[in-house]
Order: C-alpha cells, then sequence, then structure tokens
C-alpha cells in the first residue's frame, strides 16, 4: 500500500504547485491579454471598415458575430458592415476580417490569422518596407508612419458580387490600381499563387454567408 | 459533401502536409528508427494508435474541462501527460503482445511520447477548430488517424531508402545524420508536389 | 567539475543538436528567420533553466519509477508560463512561434538534461549545464536560420538585404531546412574529427 501513497502523494504534489503557479501567472495577465484582443478587433475594424464608426454589434442565427457602421458622406450617411470570414489556404486555416458597403462592394480586408509559408503566402500580412537591412543598422531608416500590407490593400474597391479575379502583376503599386479595379482583380503574391486564391476564397464564401442578411438592411 | 471534407483531411495530413516531411515534425524518432524497414513499420503503426488515441482523449478534455472552467492555459500540461498515460499502456501492451517487437523498438518506444508529433497533432487539432463544429469528434479522429500514417509513410519511405545506403559508398563524414538529413530533404522536395492538391 | 568545461560543453562538444542529434523538430521549423531563433533560445533556455533548478532541488525526494511524469509536470509548467508571458507581452513572437511553442515541453533537450544533469548534480552546476545547453542550441539554430533567411526571403530581421534580388524560395521552407541542416552536420562532423586529430 505505501508503495502507492508515496508515488501518488508526490505526483500530487507536484500537479498541484505547478496549477497554483499557472493560475497565478494566467491572473496576473489575464487582463493584457483581453485588452490586446480587444484592440486588434479595434484596429482591424478601422482597416476594413475605414472612416466609419461603428453603431451595432450582432449576431447571426450560427452565433457570429457581425458589426455595422454608419459614415457620413456629402451630407449622406452610409452604412458598412464588417464580418469574419474562415476558409482553408495552403497549409491551415485563414481567418479574415472583411468590411463591405451595402452595394457589396470592398472596403477593406484584414486578415487575422494565417499559417502560410514565411516568405511565400505568409507575405499576404507582410507589410513591405522600403527602407533595406542596411539602412536600418547605418540609421538611415526613413521613417514610413503607418503602413498596411500591400496584398490586402488592393481588395479596396472591389465588387463582392463579381468574381475576384487573381492575375501575376508581381507586387502591386498604386499605380497598378485603377487597372486592377476595371478587371475586378489582385495581383498575386510571387510564388504564392495558392495562398492567394485561398484568401479571395475566403473573401468569396465570406459575402456568400452575409449576403442575405445586408441585403436585409 | 461530408466524405469530402473527410478525404480533404487525410489527404492534407497524409501528403499534402505530411507532418516530418512538410511540418517538420517528429524528426527525431524518424532519423532514430529508419534503419531498419521492420522496426519502421512497427514504430509506424505504435504511433497511428498513440496518435489517434490521444487525438479522441484530448478532444473530450479540451472540450468538457478546460473549456467550461477557461482553463485552456492548462493545455499543454493536461495533453502531455494524457500522451505519456497512453504511451506507458501501449508500452505494457506490446511487451504482453509481442515481446521481439518490444525488444526491437527499445528505447524508442518510451520516446513517442516526446514525439513531437503526437502533441503536435494534439494541439493542431484544437488550434483547428474542430471542438465548435459539426462533426467535430469525427474531424479531428480523421486528422489524428491521417497523421499518423503520413508518419508511417515518411517512415517506410526513409527505410527503404537507409537499408539501401547501407551497401553505399558515402563519403566518411557524410556518413550517419548529414547524409540521412540530405536524403530526408530530398523526400520533402518530392513531396512538395503534391501541394495545391485539391478535390 | 569546472564551471568553464560544463558550459562550453553545451556549445561544442555535447551540442545538442549538432552532436546529440536532439532537439531537431525546432531547429527545422522555426529557423525560417533569426529572430524567431533567437526568440526560441530565449525560451528554450529559460525553460531548460528553470527545470534543471527544480529537479536539482527536489531530485531526492522523488521516488525514481515516477521521476519521468514528474519531470514531465515540472518542465510542461514552465513551458506554460513561457506560453502565457509571450502571448501577453509579445503577441507578434507568440504567433510566429505558433505550436512550437508549446512543444518545447517535448524537445528532447531538456527532458534529457534534467534526466542526465539535474537529478544528479547539484543547483548551481546544474544552471551552467543549462544555460551552456541552451546556448549551444540557440547558436546552431541561428547559424541555420542566417542562412535560411538570407537566402530564402533575401531578409535579416525583417528587413530586406539586397534589393531585387530573387531568393531561393525553397530554402524557407522544409526541404531547404533539411538539406542545410545536414550540409552544417557534414561541416560538423568534419570539425569534430579534425579536433580529434590535434588531441
Amino acid at each position: 500500500m505505501k508503495d502507492i501513497i508515496k508515488p501518488a502523494a508526490v505526483l500530487a504534489a507536484v500537479t498541484f504547485c505547478a496549477s497554483l503557479l499557472l493560475a497565478t501567472v494566467f491572473a496576473v495577465t489575464k487582463e493584457r491579454i483581453a485588452f490586446l484582443d480587444s484592440e486588434a478587433e479595434k484596429n482591424a475594424l478601422a482597416i476594413v471598415l475605414p472612416g466609419y464608426s461603428i453603431t451595432d454589434t450582432a449576431k447571426t442565427k450560427d452565433n457570429k458575430i457581425y458589426w455595422v457602421g454608419e459614415k457620413t458622406e456629402n451630407g449622406e450617411t452610409i452604412n458598412g458592415f464588417a464580418f469574419i470570414s474562415e476558409s482553408p489556404g495552403y497549409s491551415g486555416t485563414i481567418r479574415c476580417m472583411i468590411g463591405v458597403d451595402s452595394n457589396m462592394t470592398i472596403l477593406g480586408i484584414s486578415i487575422l490569422k494565417q499559417t502560410e509559408t514565411p516568405g511565400l503566402g505568409a507575405r499576404s500580412v507582410e507589410i513591405a518596407s522600403k527602407n533595406t537591412f542596411w539602412d536600418v543598422i547605418t540609421g538611415s531608416a526613413v521613417d514610413e508612419g503607418i503602413q498596411f500590407p500591400w496584398f490586402q490593400q488592393q481588395f479596396a474597391g472591389l465588387n463582392g458580387n463579381k468574381t475576384v479575379q487573381v492575375v501575376k502583376n508581381g507586387d502591386w503599386t498604386p499605380e497598378m490600381a485603377s487597372d486592377l479595379v476595371s478587371q475586378n482583380a489582385v495581383s498575386a503574391i510571387t510564388g504564392a499563387t495558392i495562398t492567394s486564391k485561398a484568401v479571395v476564397d475566403c473573401i468569396h464564401k465570406g459575402i456568400s454567408e452575409y449576403n442575405d442578411i445586408i441585403k436585409k438592411k | 459533401m461530408e466524405i469530402k471534407l473527410f478525404i480533404t483531411i487525410l489527404f492534407s495530413t497524409i501528403f499534402i502536409n505530411n507532418y516530418v516531411l512538410s511540418q517538420t515534425l517528429g524528426i527525431c524518432p524518424f532519423l532514430g528508427v529508419s534503419k531498419k524497414t521492420d522496426s519502421a513499420a512497427g514504430m509506424g503503426f505504435a504511433v497511428i494508435f498513440v496518435m489517434t488515441l490521444a487525438s479522441v482523449i484530448t478532444y473530450f478534455i479540451y472540450k468538457y474541462i478546460l473549456l467550461p472552467f477557461s482553463i485552456t492555459y492548462l493545455r499543454t500540461i493536461a495533453f502531455i501527460l494524457v500522451i505519456a498515460s497512453i504511451v506507458q499502456l501501449v508500452e505494457m501492451a506490446i511487451n504482453k503482445l509481442s515481446p521481439s517487437l518490444y525488444r526491437a523498438l527499445g528505447i524508442f518506444l518510451p520516446l513517442i511520447t516526446t514525439n513531437c508529433a503526437v502533441l503536435g497533432v494534439a494541439v493542431l487539432n484544437v488550434d483547428s477548430g474542430f471542438i465548435t463544429k459539426e462533426f467535430g469528434l469525427l474531424m479531428t479522429i480523421v486528422q489524428g488517424f491521417g497523421a499518423g500514417v503520413g508518419f508511417l509513410l515518411a517512415l517506410m519511405l526513409m527505410s527503404g531508402i537507409r537499408e539501401r545506403l547501407e551497401t553505399a559508398d558515402i563519403p566518411f563524414n557524410l556518413r550517419g545524420m548529414p547524409i540521412s538529413f540530405i536524403i530526408a530533404g530530398l523526400l520533402s522536395l518530392a513531396f512538395l508536389g503534391f501541394a495545391g492538391m485539391s478535390f | 567539475m569546472s564551471i568553464k568545461k560544463e558550459f562550453l560543453k553545451g556549445l561544442v562538444e555535447k551540442n545538442p543538436v549538432m552532436v546529440l542529434g536532439i532537439g531537431l523538430c525546432p531547429a527545422l521549423a522555426v529557423t525560417t528567420s533569426v529572430s524567431n531563433a533567437l526568440w526560441m533560445m530565449i525560451a528554450t533556455t529559460f525553460v531548460l533553466t528553470c527545470s534543471n533548478i527544480l529537479v536539482s532541488l527536489v531530485k531526492d525526494y522523488i521516488p525514481s519509477h515516477i521521476r519521468i511524469p514528474v519531470f514531465i509536470t515540472i518542465i510542461a509548467t514552465f513551458v506554460t508560463v513561457v506560453e502565457i508571458t509571450l502571448k501577453a507581452y509579445q503577441p507578434e513572437v507568440y504567433t510566429s512561434l505558433g505550436i512550437f511553442i508549446p512543444l518545447i515541453v517535448v524537445n528532447c533537450i531538456i527532458l534529457g538534461r534534467a534526466e542526465e544533469f539535474a537529478s544528479r548534480n547539484g543547483v548551481f552546476i546544474s544552471i551552467i549545464d543549462a544555460l551552456g545547453m541552451g546556448i549551444g542550441f540557440g547558436l546552431t539554430l541561428t547559424i541555420l536560420a542566417f542562412f535560411r533567411e538570407t537566402l530564402g526571403a533575401n531578409k535579416l530581421f525583417g528587413y530586406t538585404l539586397i534589393p531585387g534580388f530573387k531568393p531561393a524560395g525553397m530554402m524557407a521552407i522544409a526541404p531547404g531546412a533539411f538539406i542545410t541542416l545536414g550540409l552544417m552536420l557534414w561541416a560538423m562532423n568534419r570539425i569534430m574529427v579534425s579536433r580529434k586529430h590535434k588531441k
């Protein structure tokens, strides 16, 4: 009997101390983690609904959250909607927040979570800095202010009701914008066509999911 | 549509995102046991069993204990202890059923506990969000099983090649680990061909 | 047992990745960028040091046949501390390292040192052992990451190196990791042989 009691007691004591330590660490950091999560959500909403103020947070019948926003432009009040969509990427799920107006024109997207290949698919969240490594270490780096991933920026202005095409024009520059918008297309990441298409699929999936809800408003 | 989903998960874990050759998990046993095809097969099947069982048990623990009580941060501890217990049970079972296999696997059987791929698949199941989905348990089982089959596949391929290597003339400093890694790299390159497979 | 000797052995003579062949999973997965490799070194060395300290303190009170589960629990606890702390104070690093943070618990180096060294030696020397092993592990990862980030993504610490240069994408994914590590191991073998000849 003693053979079982002593080991069991030791294991129980170790596990108890472990749980105590972890509960303490968790309690100390809980608020900060919750704060970071809500900040991330706010930042994403500001990107996908630029200039809009969020007036309502609602739930679909599947318990998924979506946001309604308002903006006054030229004296008129226009509505915007933001929702989250998830769909498979090249490796793992891509989680994306999309903002549209009542005509289903995409106002902006923000990729919240992805586990694509670094250097390839992960460039979808890459913020291209014009500073090179040498600029940074010699101190001649230029402060570029707040920047956004070019891959996500190019979705603004596209028509969500029509299929978004994926073309291979290399890295996107603002000069390409008018051409691409007229084709309802985005330029894929070089060497990461699968991830680029997966993001487009994610957006289409979200739009078809929330289509009915937005039409009703 | 549902069958298609499960086949997608199966193909993804076995070929497209093979745990060893694409996600670089489970490397230690991969290199350690792949010298002979027999022990490789035995290890592979043991891992399939442990991964599938671990996937099921960790699913229930996460869904019905960790989530409701908001102690998801205890996930790492809970999962690894579950895996350690399962491996202990498997060890005792193999010792009873096939002592020769037990001897052949040697130290590598208890080392299944520290196989990154086993803990990896348990964590990936949770991160894939299966818990909140319809058929979540079935998807978890399929993913756990598929991960094990993918591991077995990689092990068999590697052991087949390494058995042949015994008689090859390899430069002195390349023998052992270096050449094994380069071969694994070439296998991994070959498996890249599965990328983009869709149904 | 000199302090200098115990510390240095982890760097070359008993380098965990290059000589002992353990801790390989994170070595391949996390070395896509130098910054990831350095954070992994910090996280692993922290867990290794804390675990060595605690194991060394309680070694006389743990019955021998349950020492492995106890070690695993201790290691898992410190890994969870690292997980929670990174999630709260370095969220980008947390997302970047992904599932490899919880996978530190199955890093063979930590369990290996607990079993081989900390359970048989005093606290202070166990700390030195942990630091040596952790830094040796980290240095190897950093060198590997240096090759992979510069050649595979044309970047260093996230900033472009040579504008206009199209990098070899293969280095950034699994095959590149395997082959580069294989070549590094080849070089290491060569170095070890020439050291033996010098003695």
